[in-house]
């Protein structure tokens, strides 16, 4: 048990995959801003890589008051043991009462270890957070594929840990802020053990889905490689990007990042069309935020039709080519 | 001779989680009547560990923190080839967040004895945290890796395991025990023979308390859990939801009025 009152500010780990800083640190920022300012206290973020403080100096603008920047050669790759050895004595030192991570395969691994370390409390995949009356922190996760909501609270250990969906929070326009770049002491770092044998960066997706105004979802019912071929051109009348669910991806129809749902990518675009796609809670949890869903599926007892705004019953790829045609009509007029 | 220590979770049917519901006194979730399978991704780990009893002759223990309701599952795993199941099943275990969790599968791989590679599923469908694996680790004092796409070896010493970032692919090389999770890409779980099932009937399946492990009350359980679920609720989701049908043509057109009296197109 740690002495909650101890402990002050909302703390933000910044990822970083090969010396680039990952997106989800700059929303979560967003939302440590927003907690930190409803109780009158700092937002921070905290790098661990090779970095200049002219690197990491950007998330000042997104709503830290300070960076801690942790920067050696041997910190380039991610080791876990590494990592949470530094965050462990970090926190020791500057006591945050809370510390988020993105839910990406790097956080996620990275978050728990250091939780665990800590002896404190961490939830999972949050997709709202939120102060409570005590001051505390209520973590939204779903469970059950997100067929059930839960509130997670951590009321006698700090920090209060939490991993959060890429793309839950929204991104928040950068602004002209006072803050600093802490650099802190890591002392001697060894090379990373387990040994790093290889590092192989992956080539990334033409339009990416984070952040999209239109989204293009297809599932197994789209049937094809072939047909798959109208989302994309769906997507390019409609200036959108293109994302799947598990059994599509599965299929070879699409790679693996444009995942959809609980386990993949949160979108929240204004305007969100799924083809094929029957509408289990694993993805509708990654699309409820979309300001207008559309659904096509010619079964009328899909699920999707629950949750859509505008649902269409009948085979996507009969219509998808008269969508695709007539918007090409109507949008060029 | 090796041993590898395999985790498994009984969880809720996937295919059943649309009959989950909560009770609206008290809240608590209802799961009554639905079938318990072994999560499949610890398959995946199972399979690994499978393999390398066949090629270099491991011996692979399970273990399992559940109720004792789930012995029945858990013999699926001896089916497809383990030797033998470690089980801690205990009342005061439950309502364990990830960190009692992973300390007390961590008192159950040590009363397996040495073990040379611990396989776990990368994560539960059911509660999706991602979080006992390097939790796990942590507690066993051993190095871990997640999202595990491919465990390589040539001599059963040496492993080359292989974790997706999602922006980049990083392969380890570790000589020793670590805690690995295992994603569904790792590899294929072979299926249950009826041999096995014949034979599962006869291995051994041991059933611990909390006690015979030497586990301290305030680690476990709800006890030990720094996290409480305060509250339960179904989403809740406000949708127009006006649906469609006919010829293509005519839907298209007035999805496409609606969409601009939605101010979207």
């Amino acid at each position: 048990m740690a002495n909650v009152s101890d402990y002050s500010g909302f703390w933000v780990f910044a990822e970083q995959i090969n010396g680039k800083i990952a997106d989800v640190g700059r929303e979560l920022l967003g939302k440590a801003r927003e907690l930190a300012d409803s109780k009158g206290v700092e937002a921070a973020a905290v790098v661990v890589g090779d970095l200049t403080e002219d690197e990491v100096k950007e998330l000042i603008s997104y709503g830290a008051d300070k960076v801690y920047l942790l920067s050696h050669p041997n910190l380039k790759l991610y080791s876990s043991l590494t990592y949470t050895r530094l965050l462990e004595d970090l926190v020791n030192k500057e006591k945050p009462e809370a510390f988020l991570f993105g839910a990406g395969p790097l956080g996620a691994d990275l978050a728990p270890r250091v939780a665990a370390r800590l002896n404190t409390g961490l939830s999972a995949h949050c997709v709202d957070l939120k102060l409570n009356e005590e001051g505390g922190l209520d973590q939204v996760v779903p469970g059950f594929g997100g067929s059930l909501m839960a509130t997670i609270v951590c009321p006698n250990h700090r920090p209060q840990m939490a991993t959060v969906m890429p793309g839950a929070m929204k991104m928040p326009e950068p602004k002209e802020r006072e803050g600093e770049v802490v650099r802190v002491d890591v002392g001697e770092v060894p090379s990373p053990s387990p040994e790093i044998v290889e590092f192989k960066p992956k080539e990334r997706s033409a339009v990416a889905l984070d952040g999209a105004d239109v989204v293009i979802a297809g599932g197994w019912g789209i049937g094809s490689e072939e047909n798959w071929k109208l989302l994309e051109e769906l997507a390019e009348v409609l200036g959108g990007a293109v994302g799947a669910t598990r059994p599509a991806i599965d299929e070879g129809w699409a790679p693996e990042d444009v995942m959809i749902g609980q386990s993949g990518k949160t979108v929240h675009p204004k305007l969100y069309i799924g083809a094929g796609i029957s509408g289990v809670m694993h993805h509708v949890v990654g699309i409820q935020d979309s300001e207008v869903i559309v659904a096509i599926n010619k079964d009328p007892k899909a699920q999707i039709f629950e949750v859509c705004d505008f649902g269409i019953v009948g085979d996507a790829t009969k219509v998808l080519p008269v969508l695709i045609s007539k918007l090409k009509e109507k949008l060029g007029e | 001779m090796p041993q590898a220590v395999v985790c498994v979770k009984p969880i809720p049917d996937p295919k059943e989680w649309d009959r989950l519901s909560l009770d609206p006194e008290t809240g608590v979730l209802k799961r009554a009547g639905i079938s318990t399978v072994i999560n499949p991704l610890d398959k995946n780990a199972l399979e690994a560990a499978l393999q390398l009893k066949d090629r270099f002759g491991w011996t692979v223990t399970v273990v399992s923190m559940a109720p004792p309701d789930t012995q029945k599952t858990l013999r699926e795993a001896l089916a497809m080839g383990a030797d033998k199941v470690l089980m801690a099943s205990d009342r005061a275990l439950g309502g364990a967040a990830t960190l009692a969790t992973a300390y007390t599968l961590a008192a159950l791989v040590r009363k397996a004895g040495d073990a040379d590679m611990v396989f776990c599923g990368n994560m539960s469908l059911d509660g999706s945290t991602n979080q006992v694996v390097p939790q796990l680790a942590e507690f066993l004092g051993l190095p871990h890796a997640s999202h595990v796409v491919g465990v390589e070896t040539e001599d059963g010493s040496t492993f080359r395991v292989t974790v997706d970032l999602k922006d980049a692919l990083l392969t380890l090389q570790h000589s020793g025990p670590m805690v690995l999770g295992l994603t569904k890409e790792a590899n294929d779980p072979r299926l249950v023979s009826v041999m096995g099932i014949i034979s599962a009937q006869s291995k051994p399946l041991e059933v611990f308390s909390a006690q015979d492990l030497d586990l301290d009350p305030e680690k476990i359980g709800q006890k030990g859990s720094p996290t409480i679920v305060s509250g339960l609720f179904m989403p809740e989701i406000k949708r127009r939801r006006e649906i469609l049908s006919g010829e293509p043509e005519e839907v298209v057109d007035r999805l496409i009025d609606g969409l601009r009296e939605m101010g979207v197109l």
